[in-house]
């Protein structure tokens, strides 16, 4: 951060806010990795099964059945150690630990990787509504997903969607690249073109087809659900959040670079246009993952590198901190937004896509008028 | 189903963010569309005594919507299976110029009847398709076929000369949506349609007959939980308190697990339908969502695979077309009771 200074700095310097001086150093990561971890606990013990039903699984029985799985795995190493009695039935055991556990989980991982391909694709673009979506992803995995799940192709539905999101993202760097360099613009206006073609799609096919009741199948995918999540999904999110989430964080500086503009870009010794050619395509690959184990749940990505930007304040608003932090507010975030999805309406389950958006509306709103006052664009 | 809202969604949405939103607005256009199909029924107003003339003019007050009948329907369009299997039933089906939106095949006594009736569309049809056989009466299954942009506004089509008529288990207005449905709903249904299509003595005739019916139907007292699963996979959209699938499981002697939803039918989390622990899955058979696939989700979800029900195959199955209010309700009683009687129970 010495060669580079960002733009918010700068304008903030300009409207006279001064940054605060850092001095106390609040142990973040701790502070961070509390909060994940009692969420975490939170989410495994709340539930419909928690509150209703002839037994209700109390915190209690969830802890004892979490020490009942860890005895059991020590003792199978032939450690000593007793192993404890499982408080829970087969049926409510997988409740918990095939249920509960991975969801939250996925929850995590799927936020967390949204929020930092919102961070990558913002700075790379240097569009403030750019969001993991932008090059057409989520509509191309909901159009492969569709696709399997009306047309009856025999592919697993996962797969379908990653292949969809793959290739609307092929569709939109072959259109931006026709002619003419990868421009932010470009990238945009292409990722525009290729979603709405792949939603036009996805609305044929359902129209077409649409019979009974058949659209359910589909909503999750349209509006984001961790319904299903299985540990293989977590997995497939995991994977793809270490590899190539962690392959993102490492362009904080470059993407600093970026939002100077190409050419200032390319003079701090950037390849513009082969770097945003990788971002992209890096930010495009997990977040077609990630729709492939959720289905496409908006606002997350929009929203968060907003919030996390605004909470860090202009003195650190580098994009690798605004990343990172962005990372771990996400994934506290969706976990939170899914904990709420699948129990505050009980019985029913809404679509967590619902309330990311219910949520996330209101808040960017408030960061539009709080951007306004400062007197920022 | 509205057809143009779904189209026009994702091109009215906002040119920035476009993807994502539009998908939802469809979804969400499309979900309000068939909601019409959940949640059945509603009280049926008395129409006037039958005179020398057959009883017209008829006149009903139809989920809020009064529809007069001057004569006897002559050229009757159909909207989904429920409604064309009721004209079949009543005996209409030489009036029948059209049916539309089927959601399967005719059940046996029913088929050769449907046999020569024309299918003007597969899928939800447009009001060209539907006015193109110049029809004297439309019958719809859902409230949501008469919109402007579906097959019409019900005033509208009135102006035309043509009267519209909605099954009444599916009207969602207050007062007129039945809560719960009841088969005294469906039967009093049967005999409205009666009066207006000018089949009184058959419909008292088929009222009488699946009375009968369901009268010889012994419910289960073994006082069984069972998991009406209709739809989805990520979230299963089952049977709710208030609708069709409430009335069979009621007159089978299921206790529904998800009784406590006030709608005929909704999604519920994998969660809640494991911790009731279901005695019994009643899964819905439908072309687009078959029962072997809801068999291959449950089985392969780790969650629902752990239930009882499930490791041992207690599964009965029902056909889509008979879970909305109609006169296939009573087979769908029959058929589970007996089925019931020969899975292996706990």
């Amino acid at each position: 951060m010495t060669t580079v200074r960002v733009p918010p700095a700068a304008s903030a310097a300009r409207t006279g806010v001064v940054a605060r001086p850092r001095g106390s150093r609040v142990p973040w990561l701790l502070v961070g990795l509390a909060v994940l971890v009692v969420s975490l606990l939170l989410a495994l013990v709340v539930g419909p099964a928690s509150v209703a039903g002839p037994a209700p699984i109390t915190p209690g029985d969830v802890l004892a059945s979490a020490w009942h799985h860890v005895s059991a795995w020590l003792a199978e190493r032939g450690l000593p150690v007793a192993v404890a009695e499982n408080p829970l039935s087969r049926v409510r055991d997988a409740i918990i630990w095939e249920g509960r556990a991975p969801r939250a989980v996925a929850a995590v991982l799927v936020g967390a990787g949204l929020a930092l391909c919102g961070v990558v694709l913002q700075a790379a673009t240097r569009n403030p509504l750019a969001d993991p979506y932008l090059l057409g992803i989520s509509s191309g995995a909901a159009l492969g997903a569709v696709a399997v799940l009306v047309l009856g192709v025999a592919v697993p539905l996962p797969v379908a969607a990653f292949a969809g999101a793959v290739l609307a993202l092929l569709a939109t760097l072959g259109l931006a690249g026709i002619g003419g360099r990868l421009t932010a613009t470009r990238a945009v206006l292409a990722g525009v073109a290729v979603g709405q073609a792949a939603a036009a799609g996805v609305s044929f096919v359902i129209f077409s087809t649409a019979q009974g009741d058949s659209y359910r199948d589909i909503l999750g995918w349209l509006m984001g659900t961790f319904g299903a999540v299985s540990w293989s999904s977590v997995l497939i999110a995991a994977v793809a959040v270490v590899v190539l989430g962690g392959a993102l964080l490492g362009f904080g500086r470059t993407l600093d670079a970026f939002s100077f503009g190409d050419v200032a870009a390319t003079a701090l010794g950037v390849h513009v246009v082969r770097t945003r050619w990788l971002l992209l395509v890096l930010s495009a690959l997990l977040t077609g993952a990630l729709v492939s184990v959720s289905g496409a749940i908006g606002f997350v990505g929009l929203t968060v590198p907003h919030v996390v930007r605004l909470l860090l304040g202009p003195g650190r608003s580098g994009n690798a901190a605004v990343a990172r932090t962005s990372a771990a507010v996400g994934g506290v975030f969706l976990l939170w937004a899914d904990t709420v999805a699948r129990t505050a309406f009980a019985p029913l389950d809404v679509p967590v896509g619902v309330l990311t958006a219910l949520l996330g509306a209101p808040v960017f709103a408030i960061l539009l008028m709080r951007s306004r006052r400062r007197g920022e664009a | 189903m509205s057809a143009p809202s779904l189209l026009r969604a994702p091109a009215g949405a906002h040119p920035l963010r476009p993807r994502a939103a539009s998908l939802v607005v469809a979804a969400a256009l499309l979900l309000a569309g068939c909601a019409g199909g959940g949640d059945a029924a509603g009280p049926t107003e008395a129409a006037p005594s039958p005179g020398a003339d057959g009883g017209y003019p008829v006149t009903v007050d139809n989920c809020g919507t009064e529809v007069t009948l001057e004569a006897p329907p002559e050229r009757i369009v159909t909207v989904k299976s429920s409604t064309t299997e009721l004209v079949l039933a009543l005996g209409a089906a030489d009036r029948l110029v059209g049916a539309a939106f089927l959601d399967g095949p005719f059940p046996p006594d029913l088929a050769e009847a449907g046999a020569d009736v024309p299918i003007l569309s597969e899928r939800a049809p447009s009001a060209e398709v539907v006015l193109a056989a110049e029809p004297d009466l439309v019958f719809a299954g859902w409230e949501s076929h008469f919109a402007a942009d579906t097959i019409g506004d019900r005033a509208e089509l009135a102006d035309l000369g043509v009267a519209t008529y909605v099954a009444p288990a599916a009207c969602q207005g207050d007062g007129y949506r039945p809560d719960p449905l009841t088969f005294d709903d469906v039967f009093a249904h049967v005999l409205e349609a009666g009066e207006l299509l000018g089949a009184r003595e058959e419909a008292a005739a088929l009222v009488e007959e699946q009375r009968a019916a369901l009268a010889e139907v012994e419910p289960s007292t073994a006082g069984l939980t069972a998991l009406w699963y209709s739809s989805g996979s990520d979230t299963p959209f089952v049977g709710g308190g208030s609708g069709a699938p409430q009335m069979i499981m009621d007159a089978v002697g299921l206790e529904n697990i998800a009784a406590d939803i006030d709608a005929g039918w909704g999604s519920i989390g994998w969660e809640t339908v494991a911790a009731a622990e279901p005695d019994v899955v009643v899964l819905v058979d439908s072309a687009w969502n078959t029962a072997e696939h809801k068999i291959e989700v449950l089985e392969s979800n780790p969650v629902t695979a752990a239930l009882p029900a499930v490791a041992e195959g207690r599964y009965l199955v029902v056909e889509f077309a008979a879970t909305e209010a109609g006169v296939r309700n009573v087979d769908a009683v029959a058929s589970l009771a007996q089925q019931l009687a020969e899975v292996p129970l706990p």
